[in-house]
Order: structure tokens, then C-alpha cells, then sequence
């Protein structure tokens, strides 16, 4: 039993349902369940810093050559409202989000917002880009080399299972060595510019290409062995029309329900490959946010990172049903 | 003639076989794994040398004869530090998945198990989990739990939680529906009787194939909290670790981040190639 | 150069077409390979390791701080390499005798770049400013606790009371972390004055890209340059873009490729090879202030005892240690103070010399003279433990260092144990007294930096979250007394003489283990020049540079 059938179960049940009547329904849930998920969200995030060990006011003012005056130290202490106990705190914070009001960040002295609207968009153009390198090189594999030539196919098998199994940072210093140092095709480093988000894509993409691949592969192996396909083939279809306009739509729906999980996974990986590339990003912002218990900022960056996945979520649905020819049958 | 042969497209590796012994697919990394064990169990029977031992003389000496793999920037060596490393990546991974499963097994039973509402409640709380990419999460843990081997397994079990949990659900929940389940109401089984006999175990035998898979996620996901400074800190003969100390130097020594990669993906390899054989082998056996 | 030797034996008109000839073709190559005249004009392009959290250095006040602020702003007074204080914004001031009063003489053609005019209205606007608890300023503010207030007589003469005397005053006053900033940009929000802070320096910020870069460009009607700069009037540069690039072998290898001019914080296994390149060049200089050390905690076992701090002191290879990590271009601190502190002296070096016999000598006076299987000597059945937490903000070459001196250390039968931490979790051990040994330093441009490192005033203030200056916990009056008395007087030579005391019981009761001194160390590649680090604290100064393209 794969992933294959559990992912798609949320889409799968929309064949039992009529979707045209319960779609408002639907949207409304789905909406309520995504600010539940925001607000659960929030709290962990509260109390899984708070909980950690440290104090974020001698993390903004402290540091090997600090000496600041008592009267500073207070004063600090009463702006980031840390003089109050922490379920008043908590509150307090709640509320404020609920207004829409992310708060201040206290190590980068910015309001969340500031912070967050000038660094996301770096982070989203690059997984933007992983993804889509990731798709492409994932069809070009699977569907050049499926049920072909045995030796083609066992070696596009086996370039997939290595890509899967490389991790993205040692990937990532693997590429900044060769091309960026040694070669010098890309720069090391940089944020402007198409060549600077070569390196960076690819470390992300080429592992997700792999796992995206194994799983389509597997599925449009499964496709081709379909009656239908028998049927398509009699009626004199070329080998590649059978593949690419009637296997394909079913052979992609398992990669579509993970790319969801596969944009989730991303955002994570995004973390080490900024590090690594000196990107500017959500991902470099959140670890060092996180390491200065920058409790507002941390908050902002895990609900718009919860947000995205619930988004991404959503749209995998979306495509999935769009896609899915079942479901365009039972349409028409 | 196994179910291996009759499907068609299967990798080649699957259907090189030497006699009666299981395919090369399955062999080799099954060999790279059993040694990899007897490294984490006994370092001593691959290397005599001491990981934290350094010898400022012997810095970055080049993979050689002295040293297979090189030596570090204080001259520790990197092939004595891979083999330690094995015992910290085994024990995170084997922790780690242990961690993930055992939470992700009692969330998916229960939900699985109970009522609409439980079942409900249960998959509403995965989602919010699931929402937090495993890294985030991870390191949210990390940095609350401390420094070390204990809170890094933590924190990456506790990170892959949701994605296992929703499966185990799955699991359960088709389980329950599945014919033979029917049969069993329909003899007159007690529903303890039908869940221990029936349910569980149908519902679990597909786990062993994602557990055999996590273990190789979960050593990437704890390396590459390491790397990032939050899990065994440096000098820490970890592989994640070892990454970490050697990308200052990636264009002076090489090695330094070269073979603790390779490890790392030879063990996702290995770990991601046996799996899917005990995925098809399980195959053949399901009704 | 063949075609003018062909040419030497016709007739002399065409000799004297081939001098000038030659004479052309040296006018077009001499200035390619670098001709001593400033270039107007021009981006030169400078990337450090860290970024700042503010760009105003009265807020916070790290490192990064001070660097950006040299470039934007002006400091009151200037200090030369000897430590000599020199009139910059501020042409001439008297002290009263009681040493509380500094009447300020200030100059009347300076302007902000916004507008504003520089005055002593100006000067109160700024030294309130750092006083006052909402900016949270740790540095420029714990500098100036003295200060109570300034009066303004008239609009260029401004005097300043202090609550006791501090000779130091116009020491930290030349340090850029108290620059010179435009009364109503001040008087804005803190935030707000971060992003874009106003001052009356040689560039003037443009825009700040958090995580990418600060843009400055030059300000075209300077004319306040100290008298320590090698030129007067505006810059030569048009605009500096100041880059993060955190990853050292990434930073370095921008060096090497030319994509930036000048690098900061050349990782030390780089040096070697930016020397051997032909294209680079590197600027190091010491910082002033207390060395990189580890400060040893007299307030609990062990280490209450001198003899066993002495042991430890005396069991370190510091010496081959350097060698070993910095790859032989860091030497030995040469006591408490670095060597280009005012008033530093070498003189209790030795005291820190690797010694092993009598290391070993003392510790079997003081008692510990059981071992155990591992040779770590024992006391009572208790081990001879040394914890030292590391923040991994501390760098891999510190904690590289320190594996290195635990290497030498177990010889003469300590233990010790690194603990790496997290940065929150590093400060916390510190707050609570946590630790046998902590690794620290402290940059500044006074000696006065003695009395925030080891004088009782420093332990740990009331309300202050339990965060020490005083890492050691020495409390000793005759100490205390004399680096006070230092700040009674403006006589360098009292001073130097009371500093040499001071430097003197630091030495002899081993309160630190001394490393080596913080450093400025800049790779500039073969494009810019005239980049110079400035004298009071080593900081870069763009001001004199230009660049070649």
C-alpha cells in the first residue's frame, strides 16, 4: 500500500458527492478550517518558544561587548510586553492578531509585516522555481524512459532513486563547489538575476524531481496497463499521443496530491539553501528568528508559512480535480 | 517466479538474481546496511582510532593511505569520524521513526478506530500539524528542547508525526472497511477479536516498508538540523555535523563535506532501495 | 617595443618621434597600473560577514553598528594611533578641574545631510538621545552613564555635565558607535531612525535591503573630515554598496573573482592565499581593548583558588595553538590590554607563558595531587572540571582554539569539558554564573575598559537580568580604587602610570585566559584603493577610497 491511495483520498471522495451543490459548502468549511489551523498554529508556536530556555530581551541587548544600563533593560522589557505574565501575554498576542496586527519584531526592529513582505518574495520565486524545474525534469524522465528500451528504463529508474536520496544541502555545497567556485558559471551568492537562482533551484529541485518522478512513474506504468490505453493504441494513436494526451492525466494526479506535502517540504529546505547561498528569504529569517526566540517574528513566518501550505493544499485539490479525467467523464 | 517478473517495468536491478538469492536491488543495499549496523554497534571492528582525537600536525591531510577519507581542520579523522557517525545516524534514525511511529500509530488508531467524531477530531488535528513543514517544527522543537542526541530525536520524530499519522489513519480506516473485516462481523467475531487479528495487522503491514524508508528521511532530517547548529553540536562525529564544520573549507578539503554526504545518501539509498523490495515481496503476499 | 628598436638607427627626427612615442605609451600605461591620483567617481562595492539589527549605533550597538555608522556619520572629537584626542566636529573644549564639566567649542559651517545645521543644540539632542532608556542602547549608552546633562550658552558652545569625573569621556566621544546624528531625524521613532538615520558624514544612507545590502551614496557638500584622514572635502566615491554575504568561503571567493572590491573578516584559512594572489591585498590591524579570552570565573571551585587559576593559565599553548588554527597570522595578546590600547603595556607577558612544570607544581600545592585512570587530577574524589560553554556565535575557529587548549590542559590533568550552546542559552549560563570559563572580549578605544571588565561596579547591576560585565567576579578594592582614580585625572602620564598598576593585578592574579587580540582585517582587491581603517577602534573608512574599473 503506497502514499498513492491516501493522498488521494480528500479528492477522491468528490466523486461521491455532487460538486456543484455542496461546492459553497465546501469553500466555507475549507475557510473555517484554514483560520482554525492559523490559530492553532500561532498557539503552539507561542508556547514552544516560550517554553525555550533564554531571555529575548539579553538576546537583543546582550552580546559579548553589551553594557547596558538597568534602566534600558527595563524599559526594553516593558516595550516587547514581557513584564507580563505569559497567559496575559498570550492573550494580549491573540488579540492582536485577530485585528490583523502582526506585531513588532524584536531583533530586527521592524513591524512582522515590513519584515515578511520584503523577504517572501525571494522565498516564493525560488520554490516557485524548484517546483517547476522539479515537475519538468520529472516528465521528461518518466516519459522518456517508461516501458521503453529495459536499459533505458532501468537507468532513468536509477537516476530518479539517486536524486530522491540526495540531501538538499549537501547537494546544495556540492553545486556551490563545482559551479560557483570551481567553474565560476554562477555566481556564489546573490539575489538579483536570473543566473544567481540556478544553483539555489536546482539543490532544491533535483531531490523533489526524483521523489516526484519514482511516484509518476510508478502511476504511469499503472496507466499504460489500462484498457483504455489498449483501446487508444487500436484506433492507431502514436506511441507518444498515447502518452502524453490520454496516460498523462491519470499517470500526474499522485504528483500532484504530494506537491502539496512537496511545497510544504520545500519551505523547510528553503531554510538550508538560503543559509547556504546567502539568500535573502523567509527561510534564513525564520532559523535566525527562532535562535534570537524573536517570539512576533517567529509567529508571523510560521502562520505565512502555514498559510502558503494551506494554499498550496487547496490548489492541489483544485488541480486534481481539474485534471482528473474520471471526474471529467462523470462532468460530461 | 514472483510478482517482480510478471509485472512489467520493474528496474533492471530487480531482475538480476543469482540463483535463488533475492535481486542485486535488494542485496547490495542490504549488505551496505548490515555493515552499516555493525559499524553503529562495534566502530572498533573498522577503525581503531579515536573520532575526537585531534593532531593540529595532521590537518587537512588529503584522502591517503594513513587517511582514507582526509582529515578535518584539527586533523581528526574523517573516515574514524564516518564510522562513529553511523552509530549517531543509526541511533537518530532508528530513534527518530520510532518516535514518529509510535505517536503516528496511536493517533491513527484511535482515529481510525473511533467514531466519526473522533475520527474527525483526529484528522483535524493532523492537518494543523501538517501544516507545519517537518523542518519548522523540528526546529521549533530543537530549540526548545536543548542541545543532543535525545532532543534532536525528538524533535525530528515529532516533525514527521503528521505525514505517518494520516497514513496509519488511511491504513485503519480502509482496513476496517475491507472485506475480510465483514467476514469476520459476519462469523460473529468480538470487535477486540476482529481489530487484534484483522484490522491491526493488515493495517500495519504496509508500515514496515515506510518505516524501512523513514529511517533514511529521518538521518537527513536530523543531519540537516545539525548542520544548521541545532542538534550535536560541533566537534560531534556526526554526519550532518561533519557537513557543517567542512563548508568553510569546501574548495581547500574536499573530503571534509564529500564523504559524509556520500554516506548520507548511500544510506537514504540503501534504505529507499530495500524498502521498495520489501514493498513488492509484500505485494505478492496481499490477497 | 621592437618596432623602436628598429627605429633607433635612422636619423633623429624619428628618434625624437619614438620618445614620444614612448613618453604617450607611458602616459596610457602608468596610470592602468595604478597611478597615486584619487579617481573621482565610481561604486565601490563592500561586503561584510554580519549585518546590522539598526543602522543608528546609538541603538543596540554591535560591531556591524560601527562600521556602517564611520561612513554616514561624524564623531565630536577624533583619536589618532597614539591615542592622542584631536579636535573633528568639535574644535576645541576645556575641562573643569573637578573633572565633571566639558565645555565644548563646536563648528559653525557643518551640516547634516538633511539640511539641518550642526550646533550644540545638535550635540544635546544626540548625548540624550543615547541616555535616554527607550533607545535601548547597550554600548554608546552604558558608555556615557555618567552623563547628567548639557547646557547651551550659546549656539556653538555646548557644556556638558557628568556625574563623577571620567577622564575616559572623550575617548568613548571619538568611538562611532556615539556618532553624530541630525536633531529631528533623532526625534522620530526608534524604528523609523534605524532604516534611515541622518548624518553629517562623508556618505549619506540611501536604502537599507534587509538581508542583501545598504546603499550610501556621497555627500557632496562635506567638509567636516578629521584631521587623522588623509584628504579634506567630499569623498571620492559615488556610492559604496555595503553587501551581506555570511558565508565565508562564499565571501572570499567574491573576493577572489573580483564580483566585490573589499571584503571584511577574511577567513583565516583564506589569508594565505590572498597573499599569494597577486590581485589582492590585505589591511590588518589590531582593535583596541581587551583581548578575545577566556575570562575564569574566581567566584566558585577551582578557579577561587589562584594557584589553580595560575595552573590553568600556565597550562595552555596558546602560542601553538594560534599557530595551528590561524594558520600562524594571529599572535599572542600581550596582556589585558591589546596592544593599541592608550596606556597598554607588554610588560606581564610572561606571566602567561606555557609552563607546564609549574603548572604541575602548583596544582600539587594546592592539593589535587590524586589522578585517575585518565591522568585528570582529583581532590577530595572530585574531579578537576572545567566547563566552558561556546556559543556557536562565537565562530569555528574559536571553539577550534579552545579544543586545542584542552588538548594541552589535560597534560598538566584538568578537564575540560567545551559546551556548545545556542546563543540565548549561552547568555543565560553567563547571567547565571554558570560556567568555569567564558570566551569574551570587549573593543574599545580606552583602557578604561579594565574597570568594565574587572571592577567590582560591574557584577551584575540590579534589574540588569543578572548580565555581568565582570565575567571574572573579581572584586578587589586596591583595584578598583586605581582604575577609578584613572578617571580623576587628565594627565596621561598620572594615567599611564596608575593603568600600569591596574594592568599589573590583572596580571598576577590570572583572571583571564588571554587568546588573542580582536582584529580589523580587510581583503581589497587590485580595483579599490585608499581604503583605510580608521584609527580609534580599526574601523574601515570608505571615505579616502576610490576605485579603478
Amino acid at each position: 500500500m503506497s502514499s498513492v491511495t491516501v493522498a488521494a483520498g480528500p479528492a477522491a471522495g468528490l466523486l461521491s458527492r455532487s460538486r456543484i451543490g455542496s461546492a459553497g459548502r465546501r469553500v466555507l468549511s475549507r475557510v473555517l478550517a484554514a483560520v482554525l489551523v492559523l490559530f492553532a498554529s500561532a498557539t503552539v508556536t507561542f508556547f514552544a518558544l516560550h517554553l525555550t530556555p533564554g531571555d529575548p530581551v539579553r538576546a537583543v541587548l546582550g552580546g559579548p561587548t553589551a553594557n547596558p544600563s538597568p534602566a534600558t533593560i527595563a524599559a526594553t522589557i516593558a516595550e516587547f510586553g514581557l513584564d507580563q505574565p505569559p497567559h496575559v501575554q498570550y492573550g494580549l498576542y491573540m488579540s492582536r492578531l485577530a485585528s490583523g496586527n502582526l506585531g513588532m519584531s524584536f531583533s530586527q526592529r521592524q513591524p512582522v509585516i515590513d519584515v515578511i513582505a520584503a523577504q517572501v518574495g525571494p522565498t516564493l520565486q525560488l520554490m516557485a522555481s524548484a517546483i517547476v524545474v522539479a515537475w519538468v525534469l520529472a516528465l521528461a524522465s518518466v516519459m522518456a524512459t517508461t516501458r521503453r528500451h529495459p536499459l533505458l528504463q532501468g537507468l532513468g529508474s536509477a537516476l530518479e532513486t539517486i536524486s530522491a536520496a540526495l540531501p538538499q544541502f549537501w547537494l546544495a555545497l556540492v553545486l556551490l563547489a563545482i559551479f560557483a567556485f570551481g567553474l565560476r558559471w554562477f555566481p556564489p551568492q546573490g539575489n538579483q538575476g536570473a543566473l544567481s537562482l540556478v544553483l539555489p533551484t536546482l539543490a532544491l529541485a533535483l531531490p523533489l524531481a526524483g521523489f516526484l518522478a519514482q511516484v509518476t512513474r510508478e502511476s504511469l506504468e499503472l496507466a499504460l496497463d489500462q484498457p483504455f490505453i489498449l483501446s487508444a493504441r487500436t484506433r492507431g494513436l502514436s506511441e507518444g499521443a498515447v502518452r502524453w494526451r490520454h496516460a498523462l492525466r491519470h499517470a500526474v494526479l499522485p504528483g500532484i496530491s504530494l506537491s502539496a506535502w512537496a511545497v510544504g517540504s520545500l519551505i523547510g529546505n528553503a531554510v538550508l539553501v538560503e543559509v547556504i547561498f546567502s539568500r535573502q528569504g523567509l527561510g534564513r529569517v525564520l532559523y535566525q528568528a527562532v535562535t534570537r526566540q524573536d517570539m512576533p517574528l517567529t509567529i508571523g513566518v510560521t502562520l505565512l508559512v502555514t498559510l502558503v501550505y494551506i494554499l498550496a493544499s487547496a490548489a492541489a485539490d483544485l488541480l486534481f480535480v481539474l485534471v482528473d479525467p474520471r471526474l471529467k467523464a462523470h462532468r460530461s | 517466479m514472483t510478482l517482480s517478473d510478471v509485472l512489467p517495468g520493474r528496474a533492471i536491478a530487480s531482475r538480476i538474481r543469482i540463483g535463488r538469492l533475492p535481486p542485486a536491488g535488494a542485496v547490495i543495499p542490504g549488505l551496505f546496511l548490515v555493515l552499516l549496523i555493525l559499524a553503529a554497534i562495534e566502530p572498533r571492528l573498522f577503525t581503531a582510532a579515536n573520532p575526537l582525537a585531534i593532531a593540529p600536525r595532521e590537518a587537512f591531510q588529503p584522502p591517503g593511505p594513513a587517511h582514507l577519507f582526509g582529515t578535518d581542520q584539527s586533523g581528526r579523522d574523517i573516515f574514524t569520524r564516518v564510522i562513529y557517525g553511523a552509530r549517531q545516524s543509526l541511533l537518530l534514525g532508528v530513534g527518530a521513526i520510532t518516535v514518529s511511529m509510535s505517536l503516528a500509530i496511536t493517533l491513527g488508531v484511535i482515529g481510525g478506530l473511533g467514531g466519526r467524531i473522533t475520527q474527525r477530531a483526529v484528522g483535524w488535528t493532523l492537518d494543523v500539524l501538517f501544516s507545519f513543514p517537518t523542518l519548522i517544527l523540528a526546529l521549533l522543537f530543537a530549540s526548545h528542547l536543548g542541545n543532543g542526541i535525545g532532543p534532536l530525536i525528538i524533535a525530528t520524530g515529532i516533525g514527521n508525526v503528521p505525514g505517518y499519522a494520516r497514513m496509519v489513519l488511511g491504513q485503519v480506516v480502509s482496513a476496517r472497511h475491507a472485506g475480510y473485516v465483514e467476514a469476520a462481523r459476519a462469523l460473529g467475531h468480538s470487535p477486540a477479536r476482529i481489530i487484534r487479528r484483522h484490522i491491526l495487522p493488515n493495517a500495519m503491514r504496509p508500515l514496515i516498508v515506510t518505516v524501512t524508508m523513514g529511517i533514511g528521511q529521518a538521518i537527513v532530517w536530523s543531519s540537516a538540523l545539525s548542520f544548521l547548529g541545532l542538534g550535536a553540536k560541533p566537534p560531534a562525529a556526526e554526519w550532518g555535523t561533519m557537513l557543517s564544520m567542512g563548508r568553510d573549507f569546501v574548495q581547500r578539503a574536499w573530503w571534509m563535506t564529500f564523504f559524509p554526504g556520500l554516506f548520507i545518501v548511500l544510506t537514504t539509498l540503501s534504505t529507499t532501495m530495500f524498502g521498495r523490495y520489501l514493498q513488492r515481496r509484500l505485494e505478492g503476499r496481499l490477497p | 617595443m621592437t618596432s623602436l628598436n628598429r627605429r633607433r638607427r635612422p636619423a633623429r627626427a624619428t628618434t625624437l618621434l619614438a620618445s614620444v612615442g614612448l613618453a604617450s605609451l607611458a602616459t596610457t600605461i602608468l596610470p592602468a597600473f595604478g597611478a597615486d591620483e584619487p579617481v573621482k567617481g565610481g561604486t565601490l562595492i563592500y561586503a561584510t560577514d554580519r549585518e546590522p539589527t539598526c543602522l543608528d549605533p546609538h541603538v543596540d550597538g554591535d560591531m556591524p553598528q560601527v562600521f556602517i555608522a564611520q561612513q554616514y556619520t561624524d564623531s565630536l572629537v577624533s583619536q589618532d594611533k597614539d591615542g592622542k584626542i584631536g579636535p573633528w566636529l568639535a574644535k576645541s573644549w576645556t575641562v573643569s578641574d573637578d573633572g565633571k564639566t566639558y565645555t565644548f567649542k563646536l563648528r559653525d559651517d557643518v551640516k547634516f545631510t538633511n539640511g539641518e545645521k550642526f550646533n550644540a543644540a545638535a550635540l544635546k539632542a544626540n548625548l540624550d538621545h543615547i541616555k535616554n532608556p527607550a533607545t535601548q542602547s547597550s554600548t554608546a549608552g552604558g558608555y556615557i552613564q555618567q552623563y547628567v546633562k548639557t547646557e547651551t550658552p550659546d549656539e556653538f558652545t555646548a557644556v556638558v555635565t557628568l556625574s563623577k569625573p571620567y577622564a575616559a569621556f572623550l575617548e568613548v566621544l571619538a568611538q562611532g558607535f556615539l556618532g553624530i546624528e541630525a536633531p529631528s531625524a533623532l526625534a522620530r521613532p526608534r524604528n523609523e531612525n534605524c532604516e534611515t538615520p541622518v548624518g553629517t558624514g562623508p556618505f549619506k544612507i540611501i536604502k537599507w535591503d534587509r538581508q542583501s545590502q545598504i546603499v550610501l551614496e556621497r555627500n557632496p557638500d562635506y567638509n567636516s573630515a578629521p584631521p587623522t584622514a588623509a584628504h579634506q572635502g567630499p569623498a571620492y566615491l559615488d556610492q559604496i554598496i555595503w553587501k551581506f554575504i555570511p558565508e565565508p568561503s562564499v565571501r572570499f571567493a567574491s573576493l577572489a573573482s573580483g564580483d566585490v572590491d573589499v571584503i571584511e573578516t577574511v577567513p583565516p584559512e583564506s589569508e594565505a592565499d590572498a597573499e599569494k594572489n597577486p590581485d589582492l591585498t590585505l589591511i590588518i590591524a589590531d582593535r583596541p581593548g581587551n583581548p578575545t579570552n577566556g575570562a575564569i570565573n574566581t567566584t566558585r571551585a577551582p578557579f577561587d583558588d589562584i594557584r589553580v587559576r595560575e595552573a590553568f593559565v600556565r597550562s595552555a599553548d596558546i602560542s601553538s595553538a594560534l599557530d595551528s588554527v590561524f594558520f600562524g597570522r594571529y599572535k599572542r595578546a600581550p596582556g589585558p590590554l591589546s596592544a593599541a590600547t592608550p596606556f597598554a603595556t607588554p610588560d606581564f607577558k610572561n606571566l602567561y607563558d606555557y609552563d607546564p612544570d609549574r603548572a604541575n607544581a602548583l596544582l600539587d600545592e594546592a592539593g589535587w595531587t590524586e589522578k585517575d585512570a585518565n591522568g585528570i587530577r582529583q581532590k577530595d574524589g572530585k574531579p578537576l572540571t572545567v566547563h566552558v560553554p561556546i556559543g556557536d556565535f562565537q565562530g569555528p575557529a574559536e571553539r577550534s582554539l579552545w579544543e586545542q587548549i584542552q588538548a594541552t590542559a589535560i597534560g598538566t590533568g584538568f578537564d575540560v569539558q567545551l559546551e556548545p550552546l545556542g546563543f540565548s542559552e549561552w547568555l543565560d549560563r553567563q547571567a547565571t554564573w554558570n560556567y568555569d570559563i567564558i570566551p569574551e572580549y570587549w573593543n574599545t578605544n580606552t583602557a578604561d575598559v579594565l574597570r568594565i571588565v574587572l571592577s567590582s561596579e560591574f557584577l551584575g547591576a540590579a534589574g540588569s537580568g543578572g548580565y555581568h560585565q565582570n565575567a571574572s567576579g573579581f572584586k578587589n578594592a586596591e583595584f578598583d580604587a586605581l582604575v577609578n582614580k584613572a578617571l580623576e585625572t587628565q594627565d596621561p602620564e598620572a594615567r599611564r602610570k596608575l593603568y600600569y598598576d591596574a594592568q599589573k593585578i590583572v596580571a598576577s592574579n590570572f583572571l583571564q585566559v588571554l587568546t588573542f587580540p580582536q582584529s580589523t582585517r580587510l581583503g581589497v582587491y587590485k580595483t579599490a584603493k585608499g581604503v583605510r581603517l580608521e584609527p580609534s577602534l580599526s574601523v574601515t573608512t570608505l571615505y579616502d577610497a576610490w576605485v579603478q574599473k
